[in-house]
């Protein structure tokens, strides 16, 4: 049995939802795996029709003995084996297809969802949170396809219960009638604990959430404790919520116990009831012994379903909560307008009406701002990420061009980039122009000394999530060189050195300048050391242009410019 | 039936984000070391034997909650076995005797059977939640207060990702062993000594029976067992790298979009979900040997009960109510077995967290040499420090700072300057030399005693969970009101603070009010100014601020770093410019040293970079 019924997961190509409506979308992913849940389903029913069934063939063992009749002791014995032997092989069967069916789905709904994120790009942290993405992919995804996992189950339990009303019924309408009844008057009796206990059961959750948080703060922030002081109150801040999660969790387990409690006397009584209708019945001969050994196990075999029926009302409800947090975030649509058009092989001029920044080809300009955030925003608005309608290679808006050509023109270096997870190679494993090697973009940002910090030939060091065993300087300089190796026609930096130490900024500027030679380089900085190398300097104060002009002359001529550029001053 | 693993919480903060290593195409078992132990264990971890003696001194240590526990199960066991011996009993009496006083009696009897079963299913859990729940909370206050102790060496060479990963995750694991594995377990244990004490007592020879399949459940479970608990490990982090790997596409939306990754992006979360899938299907593969074997052992003994009844009943050596009852009873006892099984390998988990957690105990602690400090100058003499060996980043350096200089550290990237300013706040002594407060060496004094001395300030600044005041007060918890807003005076956020809505009793941090980079900077150095060191080492303290926000904060800070020895590792020149000394270091050695006049005359490094930063060339 070395294959399984999910082989072929992950599809190649999820394909495109049904938007329209829950249900929809839920009959969309399910039809995409029919077959394994139809053929889930028809395990999942036979599974559970043999347990079902063992009681009345216990019955019939007993009254055989009962009677001493040896062929029907003989035959009662062997279909024990057989229908014993069929319900291990249906369970087993069942459980397979479930479980491909739950993840069949889940892995469709992942694809669905990083496909989205990507298609969203630059525009989804403006459009959702990413705790809000990782929400929605860790738990949502998942109850949705619990849903499939279920359909087997829920199939086999309503299959079974009726059959084995039937079977009642027709021994004895009374008995039928109390089991029929019986049952789902118990699955309501549980209803009014399950409320206070899932509260609980929140409440729980939260002080531990609480509490595990405190811990966590207190590990983040131990550099800090340890080396000023405050480790006692930390401790005891602690201690203090881990007693209240102690106290949470016992007002949980008692509710919980008071369930499990209920979970001895409800069903219980329904045997209690059997015993006492079928004992008076077989009293006056109208049922036999065997017989009521079976009601007294069909009695008892009936809470399965009552707990798979019970079971599916709550993850149902939460796989219908989820799909809908699932779907809001797939029908989420992009920002930013874009054309088919192409961009400019060669251009005069790119214009940004809001500022009056005017950007020439084939000079290392400079941008001052007054303010940091002004600086932000031109470059995400050169870039082409923010009202591109604004902004113009020549006469053509941004917003008539595609959006992969003005990538592949413009490559826009926002403050602090992300340096994704993999090895210090994989991080240049991008679309580049091929002019410039790894190695020169390195050495160009000056960033050969991280890779010797790192272990081996640092090449194939490990970058961590978000690099955050680098220090701040150290990602700078790695996005940097990623930046000067894609080698862009046209470079937008956003103070691409702020956190450089100066010897290593002033090297990094000449070689900045060197490396991208007759190109279009734009940096926003305030770093004189880079603003020396700049062919000319633009400087933008109250979110306009202000002056225009050298780096010395303005540095003489314009006292703003002047008190902005030279520190300390 | 239990047939799904229930979700263990899992930390995705500490998870590598490179996918493990595939599970092999069958069932055969994984090595060793698969995948699990590859991020680098700086902490230890407790042995084996350790996990054990300690587990059971816990068990020791509450042994009489144990035998509550124990007893009550036994309780419940028992009122569960009345109600099958009393139905087989007026089976017995009906075949005989059709009779309804019989009916009524056996009703009154099952029905107190099951009043008192559910009243000790009551009480046994509670008591056993109690129980655990103590064990439980004494643990992690345990580990926490062992955490808070910590060298600061270790801290840092750790890292936060580490110990947070065994504060957070390693606790979950030991909560879901300990709140569900250990009770359930115990539970099935008394329910199976129960049962089988039942069966012993109405029909010795149904024991046969009813263990008939045990050999060969026993045998699929050891086999399952040495497979199954890594293999859910890994595939549970498996589930979990598939979101970190699309929450690191969304965080990076923008770089992604700009570098035109998506493709990439789109490729890697189909890889980590193929990976993920790939281990879903090797457990389900030994789920799908295992399963079958366990669930004979429901029908085995069923079957196997019924023959023997009749042969027994054939020789009058059993009457239809043991049957009955015996029959019953076969069919109980298959569940507690099934179930303890399922819950060891959880246990298995459990231990292997609890010997992460039991290892932070094994960490040595500082060594501390005697000796209190005469004075307030610092030296050093023929300082050497490297992380590993043979790689020296400081190489042989010496110095004598006066107390009350104003020192300024400067150099490239990577030269050592760092790891400096971390000996010479007593983080940990240097490998060789000595570095010495008023000639007592500050690397081996107890941590308490060296903060007194000397703090250390770096870029990183950490909000804490809780009130404006717990951010300052953490030197001096006693403080009062004037004093807090003294030093928040000192270092300019007075006027933020008398701001926000409830002053100092403010929540801020994560979940409270979120502070700007330049308030928690400005919270980092007004914690200094009520710890009151006589030496401050700020390591780019500023360096995160944009220009604006550090020049304010820097002519703020007058009046805290007045009288004091302040040695400032800075990339702004500005800084080494207003210092009395600067040390410029390169490659492990202070390369030069001297005031800032000194410097220029001097005509070297720090000179030329001077003048290009002036723009005077």
């Amino acid at each position: 049995m070395s294959a399984t019924p999910f082989d072929h997961l992950p599809v190649p190509d999820p394909g495109q939802p049904d938007l329209r409506s829950v249900p929809k979308f839920l009959w969309w992913v399910g039809v995409r795996q029919r077959k394994i849940v139809l053929t889930g389903t028809f395990f999942g029913i036979i599974n559970l029709l043999c347990v079902a069934l063992m009681p009345g063939v216990l019955g019939r063992g007993i009254q055989a003995i009962a009677d001493e009749s040896s062929s029907e002791l003989q035959k009662a014995v062997v279909s024990a084996l057989a229908i014993g032997l069929l319900q291990a092989a249906a369970g087993i069967l069942r459980h397979r297809r479930a479980v491909g069916s739950w993840i069949s789905a889940a892995t469709r709904l992942q694809q669905l969802v990083a496909r989205k994120a990507v298609d969203l790009g630059a525009d989804l942290p403006r459009l959702v949170s990413t705790g809000e993405v990782s929400a929605i992919n860790s738990n949502d995804v998942e109850r949705v396809a619990r849903v499939y996992d279920l359909i087997p189950r829920l199939s086999g339990a309503l299959v079974s219960f009726f059959v084995v009303s039937i079977l009642l019924i027709n021994s004895s309408p009374t008995l039928g009638l109390l089991v029929i009844i019986g049952v789902p008057l118990l699955g309501l009796a549980i209803g009014p604990i399950i409320k206070p206990l899932q509260s609980r059961e929140s409440a729980q959750r939260e002080k531990l959430s609480e509490s595990s948080g405190l811990a966590a703060d207190t590990v983040a922030g131990l550099r800090i404790l340890r080396g000023i002081g405050g480790e006692e109150t930390f401790l005891k801040r602690f201690q203090n919520a881990s007693q209240n999660v102690r106290a949470a969790a016992v007002r949980t387990a008692k509710m919980r116990a008071l369930l499990d409690g209920l979970q001895v006397i409800l069903p219980g009584s329904l045997v209690v009831g059997v015993i006492w209708v079928g004992g008076n019945l077989v009293s006056r001969g109208d049922l036999k012994v065997g017989e009521l050994l079976a009601f007294y196990g069909y009695s008892a075999f009936l809470m399965i379903p009552l707990q798979i029926l019970t079971e599916s009302a709550q993850r149902l409800t939460s796989g219908v909560v989820a799909a809908r947090r699932v779907m809001k975030l797939l029908r989420v649509e992009i920002l930013q307008s874009h054309g088919n058009s192409k961009f400019p092989d060669s251009f005069n001029k790119l214009t940004d009406l809001k500022s009056g920044l005017t950007i020439s080809p084939n000079k290392f300009v400079g941008v001052v701002c007054d303010n940091s955030l002004t600086a932000d925003e031109l470059v995400d608005r050169l870039g082409g990420y923010l009202e591109s309608d604004q902004v113009f290679v020549d006469d053509t808006p941004f917003s008539e061009i595609t959006r992969d050509q003005i990538r592949s023109h413009i490559y826009a270096q926002e403050k602090e980039p992300a340096i994704l997870s993999g090895t210090i190679s994989t991080l240049f494993n991008v679309k580049n122009s091929g002019r410039i090697s790894m190695e020169q973009a390195i050495e160009a940002a000056s960033a050969a000394d991280i890779l010797d910090s790192l272990e081996g030939d640092g090449y194939n060091a490990e970058v961590v999530e978000r690099g955050r065993t680098l220090s701040g300087g150290q990602r700078q300089r790695l996005a940097l060189a990623r930046t000067i190796f894609v080698d862009a026609p046209i470079v937008v930096l956003d103070d691409p050195t702020s956190a450089v130490d100066a010897h290593t900024e002033a090297r990094i500027a000449s070689r900045l300048k060197q490396i991208r030679g007759a190109q279009t380089t734009v940096v926003f900085t305030t770093s004189p050391l880079l603003l020396d190398h700049t062919d000319h300097v633009v400087m933008i104060s109250e979110g306009r242009v202000a002056a225009v002009g050298n780096h010395f002359d303005l540095l003489k001529q314009n006292d703003e410019y002047k008190r902005l550029v030279v520190r300390g001053e | 039936m239990k047939w799904h693993k229930p979700p263990r919480p899992t930390d995705e903060s500490a998870l590598p984000t490179t996918a493990y290593p595939a599970p092999p195409k069958d069932t055969s078992r994984l090595k060793k070391s698969f995948g699990l132990e590859k991020s680098a264990n700086r902490l230890p971890i407790a042995s084996e034997a350790t996990v054990n003696s300690h587990m059971w001194n816990l068990l020791w240590s509450h042994k009489g909650g144990f035998l509550w526990v124990a007893v009550l199960q036994l309780l419940t066991t028992s009122a569960a076995l009345i109600p099958p011996r009393a139905f087989g009993g007026l089976l017995e009496d009906l075949k005989n005797r059709p009779d309804a006083t019989q009916v009524k009696n056996t009703v009154y009897i099952v029905i107190a059977a099951l009043l008192l079963q559910s009243m000790f299913v009551y009480f046994t859990k509670v008591r056993a939640s109690i129980l655990g729940e103590f064990v439980l909370s004494a643990l992690r206050e345990r580990f926490v207060s062992r955490v808070v102790e910590l060298p600061p060496n270790v801290v840092e060479r750790a890292g936060a990702g580490e110990l947070l990963t065994r504060t957070t995750t390693d606790i979950d694991h030991i909560t879901w062993a300990v709140r569900d594995a250990v009770p359930v377990i115990t539970i099935c244990l008394v329910s199976i000594f129960g049962i089988s004490t039942a069966i012993a007592l109405t029909a010795p020879l149904f024991l046969t029976a009813v263990f008939i399949g045990i050999p060969f459940v026993f045998a699929a479970t050891r086999w399952y067992l040495r497979r199954s608990p890594q293999a859910y490990r890994v595939e549970s982090s498996s589930y979990a790298i598939v979101n970190s790997v699309l929450v690191e596409t969304a965080e990076s939306g923008r770089t992604i979009d700009a570098l035109r990754l998506g493709e990439q992006r789109v490729n890697r979360t189909d890889a980590s979900i193929s990976r993920w899938v790939e281990w879903e299907r090797y457990t389900l593969r030994l789920r799908s040997r295992w399963f079958p074997v366990v669930e004979i052992n429901y029908i085995l003994p069923v079957s196997a009960a019924l023959m023997m009844g009749a042969y027994f009943y054939n020789r009058n050596m059993a009457s239809i109510a043991t049957i009955t009852a015996g029959i019953l009873y076969a069919q109980m006892l298959a569940g507690p077995i099934e179930a303890m099984l399922w819950w060891i390998d959880e246990l298995q988990t459990g231990k292997a967290s609890l010997s992460r957690l039991l290892g932070i105990h094994e960490v040595e602690d500082r060594e501390i040499r005697e000796g209190s400090p005469a004075g307030r100058d610092i030296a050093g003499e023929k300082v050497r420090y490297g992380y590993r060996s043979g790689k020296d980043v400081l190489k042989d350096i010496s110095f004598m700072i006066e107390s009350g200089t104003k020192l300024a550290i400067v150099g490239p990237s990577g030269a050592g300057k760092s790891t400096l300013g971390r000996l010479l706040a007593g983080v940990q002594p240097p490998n060789q030399g000595r570095i010495t407060v008023g000639g007592a060496e500050i690397g081996y004094m107890p941590v308490e005693q060296a903060r007194t001395e000397v703090a250390l300030v770096t870029q990183e600044h950490h909000v804490f969970l809780g009130t404006l005041r717990d951010n300052i007060t953490l030197a001096k918890p006693a403080a009062s009101d004037e004093e807090v807003w003294q030093a928040l005076r000192a270092v300019d956020a007075e006027t933020w603070a008398k701001d926000l809505e409830k002053g100092l009793e403010t929540l801020v941090g994560s979940g409270g009010v979120r502070l700007l980079p330049a308030q928690a900077q400005q919270l980092a150095l007004s914690r200094l100014v009520l710890a009151d060191p006589h030496t401050l080492i700020l390591d780019e303290a500023t360096s995160l601020l944009d220009q604006q926000a550090a020049k304010h904060l820097e002519a703020s800070l007058g009046s805290v770093l007045a009288g004091r020895t302040v040695i400032a590792i800075a990339h702004r020149l500005q800084t080494a410019h207003d210092a009395d000394l600067i040390a410029v270091v390169e490659d492990g050695v202070i390369a030069e040293w001297g005031s800032h006049e000194d410097l220029l005359s001097a005509g070297g490094a720090y000179a030329e970079l001077w003048r290009s930063w002036r723009d005077e060339s």
